[in-house]
């Protein structure tokens, strides 16, 4: 009689898989601006809150689902400094975002990851850091930035210049406003315009910030920025007319991602995955693969 | 790597034999072209040289559904099936390996994985027709990547194993095989010779890499969006395109939610739109530029050798004639007769 | 939160999406389990018109006051409108290019005069899209069942649905077909919107376009391939006209004005 041999098999790991994702409960949600809600996401598991909360990088993002409506890489907004909670800035573009924003407190988002390889810190320690951000570019930046003010003794000067188009769309402004308060560190806001005449600090475009910027050490700082395309030819200018060399000047890209791990292709640039070569990307590496940003 | 002979006749009952591993599936004749189909592998035609799709529809399906969404709880899903995989050439062979890398990399894909696991990978020779170039990507001999491996000389084959699985298989079909002789080997440094003659393709790939990054704003990739129909065929038949999207489907028969993964491209409009509409790739000369810069370029940065292996999918099917070859004769400054080159299109 | 309630629509159009939907006998009961069907003239004559509708499913071109009167009061009352069906999302083939003369003088060709239709007055056949918005649309001549089970298990999540922005190749291609272009046959897959399965093609028969334009199509070097292939640009405009909607045919009639330029200069 012939023996039967079982050579093949077609199990799929379950519970390894990473394209399932993890129920989480939004428990805060307000309004940023009229088009960015805030969302604060608690994991329901509650073994995996912290182990979750604690382990991922400034700059990484996380995939977030809505069955039926879909899926889609958001930037985490919160540090992993203030763990327990993930944050996201969010703003309603489309279908998934639409339908997240019909959710209420209470209600369950999906969420896999974090992916990306995010911000190298350590690498930034030591070093005086140069934060530019423009309108929904806080988001991800806000991330690194808690990072750095809860470990404000491993840098060295900071400087966080922030601009938006009107008082109405930025990010965030209570806080920035208490960061104005702090000695240790400098938080300049600017608006490109002021309709109402309400606003309390600077008008003009975010590179006009650039002259509080003094006593850097061009040579031991770290620039980050992020914000709308536009933005990046004119700040990256002022970054180099400063000094600083290319591979110290690091930002942050979207694209639209479908996986998260480097395989479905959609944010393929040149031959980078912005999923997992990125989002952060230095100036050294969107001259050498081109059309990154 | 271990070889043995096999008898011309004893081809099929070997390969029916293998039905207790899995569905046999092999190249078979749809119109003038082949397929990989479930048949008897009576049927098989061992003559077949490119299949209108690639093998990476068993590893990648065209569409299957990876999770299901039930009375609020996500359920992992597969369509799995084991399978025995007759007839890949060297050339398709390689496409899988880089299918192996690129999926087993950073994070494994357990769908990928589990389809891999259950499959059979049964090699065959082939002697090239006039479209093939897998001599010049190096692609035309394979070491790796095959359970076993039938080089279909005159009288016989000669059949290589490749794995555990493919020697475990031959030990117990003790009777169908027998061990090569003197004479077998010749007869098999005749037959490659004979092979390595028939390459028609004049062309060198040297340089490539260099040649293709150096070109970024040559005005050829305009030329070529011109003519291009975005219609993906290109991306859909090579072997090394792994691209795919996600989409959330609601069966209101079943009253679950599928979500969905099916084969997308890069020359899709859609492929380079993020959410607020800004197109990375509005222009189908960059999509085109991005392709062949990943191919043949990027591939080569990341793992040593270039993305194509030379089969001669795209070269046959682009109905404007834009492929491998015609960009290589294109950038580098030999005669090229295709379609987009020779025709003004009057873009309105 | 109760059931969506929604009405199903005709304007001017061969009914043949209606009835697709009927033809949907083993789901229909389903269908008519998770929505609460306010108005679907064509499966029964007890309808309810005065309440909001969450969906609203639209069949048929605007080709009268009549259908625009009728168009509006349903965008007025409907949270999400879909066109379904050629005629609601590219104006059928009432619309097609026929060359730049005005409308009306082809209606006077057909009807005699400029009054024949007395029921309502007439209008230049156009999509849904022409006169109000249009949230989703699902495409075909007629519509397919599949694809309409899929759109209505989505609006019935509360997601709106989205239409392929990829050609019929695609589909073609993941069914391993043969490529009628190459063969030398006129096939509009690369120019058509997917969806429909790549059903022509599968049978050997080159895609007539009635899924509609893509948006991103590359119709002329459509035009240049088949030409190149033996066909006149006559032929190769009758084809692409019948599906092309109001759309592609404002392309025709620039790209034939470019042709006949470039003959003169």
């Amino acid at each position: 009689m012939k023996e039967k041999v079982e050579i093949l098999s077609c199990e799929v790991q379950k519970e390894e898989n990473p394209y399932k994702p993890e129920r989480a409960r939004i428990v805060r949600k307000y309004d940023l601006t009229n088009d960015v809600r805030f969302f604060q996401v608690r994991i329901c598991n509650p073994e995996k809150v912290m182990e979750w909360t604690t382990n991922y990088k400034p700059g990484q993002f996380m995939m977030l689902s809505i069955p039926n409506a879909g899926e889609a890489p958001f930037s985490i907004t919160s540090s992993p400094t203030r763990p327990g909670v993930f944050e996201f800035s969010i703003r309603k573009v489309g279908r998934l975002t639409g339908k997240l924003f019909e959710l209420k407190e209470n209600d369950f988002v999906w969420l896999r990851g974090p992916f990306g390889n995010g911000f190298p810190v350590e690498r930034m320690w030591g070093k005086d850091l140069l934060f530019v951000a423009g309108g929904l570019g806080a988001a991800p930046l806000r991330s690194v930035l808690l990072y750095a003010l809860d470990n404000r003794e491993r840098f060295g000067k900071m400087y966080y210049l922030y601009g938006a188009k009107t008082p109405e769309e930025v990010l965030f402004k209570n806080e920035f406003e208490e960061m104005l308060q702090r000695d240790d560190f400098e938080c300049h806001l600017t608006v490109d315009k002021d309709p109402e005449g309400n606003w309390p600090y600077d008008i003009g475009v975010v590179t006009t910030q650039f002259k509080y910027v003094k006593d850097i050490d061009v040579n031991n700082t770290a620039a980050i920025v992020c914000g709308p395309p536009v933005m990046y030819k004119y700040v990256i200018q002022e970054f180099l007319e400063l000094g600083i060399s290319e591979e110290n000047i690091y930002m942050t890209l979207e694209r639209k991602m479908k996986c998260g791990m480097g395989k479905c292709g959609q944010c393929v640039v040149g031959h980078k995955y912005t999923c997992i070569d990125g989002p952060v990307f230095t100036l050294w590496d969107v001259k050498t693969i081109r059309n990154l940003i | 790597m271990r070889v043995f002979k096999m008898k011309k006749g004893n081809i099929v009952p070997f390969l029916r034999s293998l039905e207790e591993f899995g569905e046999v599936w092999g190249p078979v004749k749809k119109g003038d072209n082949y397929v990989y189909a479930h048949e008897d592998p009576e049927k098989f035609d061992l003559s077949a040289l490119r299949t209108l799709i690639p093998a990476k529809k068993f590893f990648l399906p065209q569409k299957s559904t990876i999770l299901k969404f039930k009375n609020g709880n996500w359920y992992t899903h597969s369509d799995c099936k084991k399978r025995v995989i007759f007839g890949l050439h060297p050339c398709d062979i390689h496409a899988l390996n880089i299918y192996d890398e690129f999926y087993t990399r950073v994070y494994e894909d357990p769908y990928y994985k589990s389809n891999k696991e259950a499959t059979l990978i049964i090699g065959l020779s082939c002697l090239p027709d006039e479209h093939c170039f897998c001599n010049l990507t190096d692609t035309s001999t394979v070491e790796k990547g095959f359970d076993l491996f039938f080089t279909e000389l005159e009288d016989k084959f000669l059949v290589w194993v490749g794995s555990p699985r493919g020697d475990d298989i031959l030990a117990k079909r003790s009777d169908m095989v027998e061990d090569i002789t003197k004479e077998d080997i010749k007869d098999y440094i005749e037959w490659r010779k004979r092979r390595e003659n028939m390459f028609k393709v004049d062309l060198s790939f040297t340089g490539l890499p260099e040649i293709v990054s150096a070109s970024y704003d040559s005005d050829i990739w305009d030329k070529m969006g011109s003519a291009c129909l975005s219609c993906g065929t290109c991306t859909m038949v090579c072997p090394t395109c792994t691209c795919f999207d996600v989409e959330d489907e609601y069966d209101i028969r079943a009253d679950e939610m599928n979500r969905n993964r099916k084969w997308y491209s890069c020359m899709f409009r859609e492929y380079s739109l993020v959410a607020g509409g800004h197109n990375f790739r509005e222009a189908r000369a960059e999509r085109l530029r991005l392709w062949y810069t990943h191919k043949l370029v990027g591939f080569m940065s990341e793992y040593g050798d270039p993305a194509c292996v030379g089969c001669g999918r795209c070269v046959v099917s682009c109905p404007v004639g834009i492929n491998v070859l015609s960009i290589v004769r294109a950038l580098t400054g030999e005669k090229n007769d295709a379609f987009w080159a020779k025709t003004e299109v009057k873009q309105i | 939160m109760g059931k969506p309630k929604i009405g199903i629509y005709g304007l001017t159009g061969c009914a043949g999406d209606q009835l697709n939907i009927l033809n949907c006998e083993d789901e229909l009961l389903k269908l008519f389990d998770i929505f609460e069907v306010k108005s679907f003239v064509m499966a029964s004559r007890s309808k309810d018109e005065s309440v909001p509708l969450d969906v609203a499913f639209v069949e048929g071109s605007v080709s009268t006051e009549k259908d625009l009167e009728e168009l509006k009061k349903i965008r007025q009352k409907s949270k999400i409108l879909v066109a379904i069906g050629h005629c609601a999302v590219f104006g059928g083939v009432q619309s097609m290019y026929l060359g730049c003369e005005p409308w009306i003088e082809r209606y006077k060709k057909v009807y005699g005069r400029e009054d024949a239709v007395t029921i309502s007055p007439p209008l230049d056949p156009k999509p849904l899209s022409a006169y109000v918005k249009v949230d989703a649309v699902l495409p075909g001549c007629p519509i397919e069942k599949e694809p309409f089970l899929k759109m209505a298990g989505l609006l019935a999540q509360g997601v709106i649905p989205k239409n392929p922005d990829y050609p019929v190749c695609a589909e073609c291609k993941w069914k391993e077909n043969e490529c009628l272009l190459l063969k030398g046959e006129i096939c509009l897959g690369p120019i058509t919107s997917a969806g429909c399965g790549a059903i022509c093609p599968s049978l050997n028969i080159g895609c007539i376009g009635c899924w509609g334009p893509i948006e991103d199509e590359n119709f002329a070097s459509g035009i240049a391939l088949l030409e190149s292939k033996g066909y006149t640009l006559d032929e190769i405009v009758k084809r692409f006209s019948i599906f092309g909607g109001t759309e592609r045919g404002e392309k025709l009639a620039k790209y034939i004005a470019k042709v006949k330029e470039g003959h003169n200069g």
